[in-house]
């Protein structure tokens, strides 16, 4: 089969990776922002769930977590499609990645800030979303550049839990036709593609977000 | 909105909604307006084409038997083989269209429908057979030699009867990587249906059937298995009413088409006949 | 029955009970691999980092081209590409070593990476007098540079080591019986996979946690302006 009819079947996965991706890390730093303010927060019911979060999906095997939810799960009686469970476990487990990074930088920002704050009488949630965020933001884009490509190549799993992603399709093709080698090839190159196309973005994203803070002029 | 964001907008709203979870009446079912019907992506039971479309013995008589019964939006979900049985009692999906052997354990499980298919054992090897390759006794026999088997297949139950140690067995995860593990060498042979292992022979040049061959005798009597439809034990109302309607179809010329045109021969289709759920279960 | 093991499918307690020395295999696996992996990683990404920094730039374009591919597309499609593909070329490697093999390739990636960062941090003026000081590029190497990168490298190192950890389960695709294929294998046959999968979250969780508290134990005792290697 000449690679011009391979080609097709292997678009229309990346198609569903892509958007698996983008789905997954735009919830994913939902996960993370909150989960990373809550870790510094003062109230322990806020805190202890956050750090819980954290430990847990840092800790434990993502294949693991997408098993999980796959086939554990709708035994308790929670039955996810199989598409909401790939995208929830991709980003519950890039979100604590994530969190990581926020309270890292909100950390690293506080530090005599938070004086100035006061004596400003700012409340602590004003300091929080005026002050903080507005100045740790462009210290995490690094950081989250390199999580999404993480996340785009973490999501090559959900094809283990049957969702026609780029490397199921490859897969597929592959036992089908066992022309081995140009599909992986191919595969591989298309990963690497959309790998260039996302850090190029998150790049683009990084320039927007310090602009918009003041850093550049 | 463009279309990517509708896109986006739509997974999160999937995202949101968990599958309903509830048992299925055939009353319900037609409420609901469809039906899940899981298949485990096997050639020649039940499998999805290049076109995407669900084919197989089991989905085309599933396909004929809902239809009777006046459910005609179908709902194919491809599963691994091993998460048939499990998805099923997670309510993932309302019924199995597999041809899975009806088998005493599995009954305790979930409820089968009368058989469907009944058929032999088979190995796949490499074009030329050049392990000369005739049964499972060879494996016993031949520590070097490596089998496949699908997780959660019946074949390893023969295999461990015949006496074929764990570590000469290769578990795969999906019927789909056997062809590929054999062409590469991580098997010598894949274990499954003489149907399956036909199929596969005549459809790819790189494999054939390892012939003459042998069959694995448990119990005194050669492997033969009955495959049903799969369904959850508490939707009796929909196991009563299918059952009616495929026993129905089986009467009609159909059914012997649909069989033979998947490669079974009229012998095994006969055979098919022979038992009932009842007598299987009991593992009789 | 797995690996002679019989399940008790009486109460889920008693279950899980009968299924821990068959997981307790898989673990065994997955610490061998993840140690094979790493020693893997640790060398290659050195041969690799010391490549990208070659003075010729024949050589260090093409390696820094083979990095970025590595950590830029999947382990799990590396892997089906190593098993599958190796053994058309007539090389038979058995599935846990090409598994521990397709971990070493892409974590060597990211070490090469840790390796060139802490040479790079060296004060320049340290090259500067080595090279007035008319040292050999060996000695150079071991004397001046590497003693002084080491405390900057091996954090980052161990951070690597437990990242491992978690991605051997990727192995099951390939029928690497780690734990979580055992997990799936005694889901598969008892129909249940709430406690299996439970279970293997369970020890990952243990395991990466012992092992990130090893890791910061020796990081405090290391010397923080360096390690003489003679």
């Amino acid at each position: 089969m000449m690679f011009a009819q391979l080609l097709p079947p292997l678009l229309r996965g990346a198609e569903i990776t892509a958007q698996i991706t983008l789905a997954s890390t735009l919830l994913g730093a939902l996960f993370a922002f909150a989960a990373g303010i809550g870790k510094l927060s003062r109230h322990r019911a806020l805190r202890w769930p956050a750090v819980g979060y954290i430990e847990v999906f840092r800790g434990t095997s993502l294949l693991v977590q997408l098993f999980w939810l796959f086939f554990a799960l709708p035994i308790i009686g929670i039955s996810l499609s199989p598409l909401s469970a790939g995208i929830l476990g991709l980003s519950l487990n890039i979100g604590a990645y994530g969190a990581e990074v926020v309270r890292g930088a909100l950390q690293a920002t506080a530090r005599g800030q938070r004086e100035a704050a006061r004596a400003l009488n700012f409340t602590p949630r004003q300091t929080l979303w005026r002050i903080l965020l507005p100045q740790a933001l462009p210290e995490m884009m690094p950081p989250f550049g390199n999580l999404a490509v993480q996340n785009l190549k973490d999501s090559a799993l959900v094809s283990l839990i049957t969702l026609a992603d780029l490397t199921y399709q490859a897969q597929n093709l592959r036992n089908i036709t066992l022309q081995t080698v140009p599909i992986l090839t191919a595969t591989l190159l298309l990963y690497f593609a959309m790998a260039l196309v996302l850090t190029a973005a998150m790049r683009w994203l990084e320039r927007r977000v310090r602009y918009a803070a003041g850093h550049e002029r | 909105m463009t279309t990517p964001w509708k896109r986006l907008a739509l997974l999160f709203a999937t995202l949101m909604i968990a599958l309903p979870a509830t048992a299925a009446s055939p009353q319900q079912l037609k409420s609901r307006g469809y039906i899940r019907i899981a298949i485990a992506n096997e050639i020649p039971y039940g499998y999805m084409n290049l076109q995407g479309k669900a084919v197989g013995i089991a989905p085309d008589m599933a396909r004929q038997v809902l239809a009777r019964m006046g459910i005609h939006n179908i709902r194919w979900v491809v599963l691994p083989f091993g998460a048939l049985i499990p998805a099923l009692k997670a309510e993932r999906v309302d019924m199995v269209a597999a041809g899975q052997a009806i088998l005493p354990a599995r009954c305790q499980q979930v409820a089968f429908s009368e058989p469907n298919s009944s058929y032999g054992e088979g190995l796949l090897v490499k074009k030329g057979n050049p392990k000369n390759i005739h049964g499972y006794r060879d494996f016993a026999q031949r520590p070097d030699l490596q089998m496949g088997i699908v997780s959660g297949a019946d074949q390893i139950d023969y295999a461990h009867a015949m006496g074929i140690p764990d570590r000469q067995i290769v578990i795969l995860g999906a019927n789909m990587d056997a062809v590929s593990a054999l062409i590469a060498g991580r098997i010598d042979a894949y274990a499954a249906t003489r149907l399956s292992t036909a199929r596969l022979a005549d459809k790819l040049s790189q494999v054939t059937l390892a012939q003459p061959f042998r069959d694995p005798v448990i119990d005194g009597k050669p492997a033969r298995s009955w495959g049903g439809f799969t369904f959850r034990k508490d939707d009796t109302a929909l196991l009563a009413a299918f059952n009616r309607q495929l026993k129905a179809v089986q009467q009609t010329p159909f059914y012997a088409t649909t069989l033979k045109h998947y490669g079974l021969p009229q012998k095994a289709i006969d055979a098919a006949m022979a038992k009932t759920t009842a007598q299987l279960c009991a593992g009789r | 029955m797995l690996f002679g093991y019989h399940w008790n499918l009486t109460s889920d307690w008693a279950f899980a009970l009968s299924i821990l020395p068959m997981l307790l295999k898989g673990l065994v696996v997955t610490v061998e691999a993840t140690v094979l992996g790493y020693l893997l990683a640790l060398t290659l990404g050195l041969l690799l980092a010391l490549l990208r920094m070659a003075p010729s730039r024949l050589v260090a374009w093409p390696t820094a081209f083979i990095i970025e591919f590595l950590r830029d597309t999947p382990l799990l499609v590396q892997l089906y590409f190593l098993y599958f593909v190796l053994p058309l070329y007539g090389i038979n490697l058995p599935a846990f070593l090409t598994g521990t093999l397709a971990l070493g390739l892409q974590y060597s990636a990211y070490t090469s990476e840790v390796y060139r960062a802490g040479i790079k941090a060296v004060p320049k003026g340290q090259w500067e007098a080595a090279l007035a000081l008319d040292l050999t590029p060996l000695r150079t190497y071991r004397d001046i540079i590497v003693p002084q990168a080491i405390p900057r490298i091996l954090p980052a190192l161990g951070n690597y080591l437990v990242s491992i950890i978690k991605d051997t389960p990727i192995l099951s695709a390939v029928t690497v019986l780690e734990m979580l294929d055992v997990a799936k294998m005694v889901g598969d046959r008892t129909f249940r996979y709430m406690v299996p999968l439970t279970m293997v979250g369970v020890l990952f969780l243990l395991l990466t946690l012992l092992t990130a508290t090893a890791l910061r134990r020796l990081e405090r005792r290391l010397p923080q302006r360096g390690i003489p290697l003679r």
